[in-house]
């Protein structure tokens, strides 16, 4: 059953990593006791450029921050809720204000790590590292996205953010032309609306966009794989030809995703209806796998379906 | 390329070093008197923890120790010098302009509009490496340049100049483990053991600002893997024989050099006082602080200064 689809978008992204390192002497990658299949042979075969702190995530991007200093393409990597929030002043300090090549990998964003518990739920990590000048966050939605942002992440000299999902997800863009350094794809075409989504979300965004077309609405995706900076041009280039705006993530509403985007429009003096759906404000305790959560709070295909009806019968 | 880099004290004649050790006093002496004038110029300024801090901070600039240039402070060839202790920041700027990274008349606009020099270390200013300010980053990030220097086969020294009331931050025992696990013995700490927080002593019991106790802070460093070396941080004789073997240590673990000092050393009102972390003297204790440091001449007159707390 080891498929690609089950691999994941992670150990795409660190195949692709591997062959970058081989060639870059200078990139390095620095782990708080966390592994993945395709790290094993940077251990092995690359020990001048493989270290771990342990489970000592300020330690990480201290550490990190010294060894960008001396030159080095540094990557870090922990789980998503503590490479953000554990070692957010050294992110803020170290990382940005000193504006460090430094790549943080997260893994685990959103309710990927379901019935962990809130302690590795990551849904405010977009709120608050946006918050941070210099950052750039990257947010792949499949295996295809996440290999080619090895290339994008080590071509872009600033600090920066990826959150990656933890569980194998469909690949969408496999076989398909996909500028993914522009930020904003359009995913699935629409004339009525535009569903925007990141990361996991893409999907049930897909699936939305499916169930209303049997309701003979025409939506569309847009996946926002760059939430900081947001292509902000092209996002509205696409948006402006529909009369609905929909943003959906796995994550709290409070200065996420569906936030960053109303702030455009607000800025923008844009009057597009919005509707923003994501996790309100609360922790989730509630077990049964991350589909349960979807359900409970509404953010699975169908609720998400429903809610974009309503929403259309009240305007 | 002008390197400093006479050598060291310790190989000296008798009379040779006594009199470095009294033109490293004075030069001791004159950050002191700048410190405390640009600190009541600006109304503000540690100027407490730039005391205890000054003859350390003289020897590695002035005494030879340390390798850097000042007219290239990115020179690749250098020591590093990572000052942890942010706040010490108005300390080793004077230190920085008579090495000749900037002007000394950086000082008289201190602080203000347009001026480089602020309160805290900012890594844009000649001759500082990084930004700091917030406490406990400095040893993560040193480790971080170390363990480059030893992948690299590099002879240059990276100097990590920690607080002793920054310890109580976890993330620099997060990289004392790892300094100690890879034995990085191009690592050198200094701990300005002055005994004082912000607000309370660290190893004493009279208030209740006061500990947790950091003490026996030289087994913790050992017992992380350091080796361990504790002297008085105000002995120019003690700082150069801890100091004389840097460049030539056999043993394979970073070097933890803790230098016991006197907050506000030098001005007796302030001297191990509380409430002088970051308090500007004015009126009669401006006379006395000035009395003190033989300051005839001061710009700011007493009665125009502010008194600042914590």
């Amino acid at each position: 059953m080891t498929t690609k689809f089950i691999l994941g978008m992670r150990d795409a992204f660190f195949d692709v990593l591997y062959e970058i390192f081989k060639k870059d002497k200078s990139a390095v990658l620095i782990s708080a006791d966390n592994g993945a299949p395709s790290l094993d042979k940077f251990w092995t075969d690359l020990p001048d450029q493989s270290f771990t702190v342990g489970i000592a995530e300020q330690q990480l991007i201290g550490m990190a921050c010294g060894m960008a200093f001396e030159g080095r393409k540094v990557y870090t990597y922990a789980i998503a809720p503590f490479v953000t929030l554990r070692c957010y002043e050294q992110v803020k300090l170290d990382m940005c204000a000193m504006n460090l090549p430094i790549v943080n990998i997260g893994i685990g964003a959103g309710y990927a790590y379901d019935i962990m518990g809130p302690t590795h739920h990551t849904t405010e990590d977009i709120s608050i590292m946006r918050a941070l000048p210099n950052l750039v966050i990257h947010s792949p939605a499949d295996a295809t996205a996440a290999a080619a942002l090895a290339r994008i992440a080590h071509e872009t000299a600033s600090p920066q953010y990826i959150r990656f999902d933890r569980t194998g997800i469909p690949d969408v863009y496999a076989g398909r032309n996909v500028r993914f350094e522009d930020g904003v794809i359009v995913t699935k075409q629409g004339r009525d609306l535009y569903i925007v989504a990141t990361g996991v979300m893409v999907h049930e965004a897909l699936k939305a966009a499916k169930n209303l077309e049997a309701l003979g609405i025409n939506a569309g995706v847009l996946d926002l794989c760059r939430l900081k900076p947001i292509n902000e041009e092209l996002l509205l280039s696409h948006l402006q030809d529909v009369g609905r705006a929909v943003t959906l993530e796995e994550h709290r509403l409070p200065g996420g995703m569906g936030s960053a985007i109303a702030e455009i429009f607000v800025d923008g003096g844009l009057h597009t209806p919005l509707l923003r759906i994501g996790q309100g404000d609360r922790f989730i305790y509630d077990l049964g796998g991350r589909e349960t959560i979807w359900e409970l709070y509404g953010l699975d295909a169908a609720s998400v379906t429903d809610k974009i009806v309503r929403w259309m019968g009240n305007k | 390329m002008t390197t400093i880099y006479p050598g060291l004290a310790a190989s000296k004649t008798e009379a040779e070093r006594q009199e470095l050790f009294d033109r490293l006093q004075e030069k001791a002496n004159w950050v002191r008197r700048l410190v405390l004038e640009v600190a009541v110029k600006a109304h503000s300024g540690h100027i407490s923890t730039a005391f205890s801090q000054a003859e350390l901070l003289v020897a590695l600039y002035q005494g030879g120790i340390l390798r850097y240039d000042p007219k290239n402070p990115r020179w690749p060839e250098r020591d590093r010098f990572i000052l942890s202790k942010g706040q010490g920041g108005i300390g080793l700027y004077p230190i920085l302009a008579d090495a000749g990274f900037f002007p000394v008349s950086e000082f008289d606009n201190f602080a203000g509009k347009g001026s480089m020099l602020g309160v805290h270390a900012e890594w844009s200013i000649p001759g500082i490496e990084v930004l700091s300010g917030s406490l406990g980053h400095g040893l993560p990030i040193a480790t971080g340049i170390a363990q480059v220097g030893v992948t690299d086969k590099k002879d240059w020294l990276v100097y990590c100049f920690l607080g002793d009331g920054e310890l109580y931050e976890g993330s620099n025992w997060e990289a004392a483990f790892f300094a100690g696990h890879k034995g990085l013995k191009n690592l050198i700490c200094i701990v300005d053991r002055n005994g004082a927080a912000t607000i309370g002593y660290t190893d004493r019991i009279e208030g209740p600002n006061d500990g947790p106790r950091l003490e026996p802070l030289d087994k913790k460093f050992e017992a992380f893997g350091f080796e361990v070396r504790v002297i008085n941080g105000h002995s120019f004789e003690e700082i150069f024989r801890a100091l004389a073997d840097v460049r030539r240590r056999t043993v394979e673990k970073p070097l933890a050099i803790i230098a016991k000092t006197r907050k506000g050393k030098g001005v007796s009102l302030m001297e191990d006082q509380r409430l002088w972390h970051y308090r500007v003297p004015e009126g009669k204790d401006l006379e006395s602080a000035r009395r003190d440091l033989g300051i005839v001449n001061a710009d700011a007159p007493a009665e125009k200064t502010l008194v600042q707390t914590y």
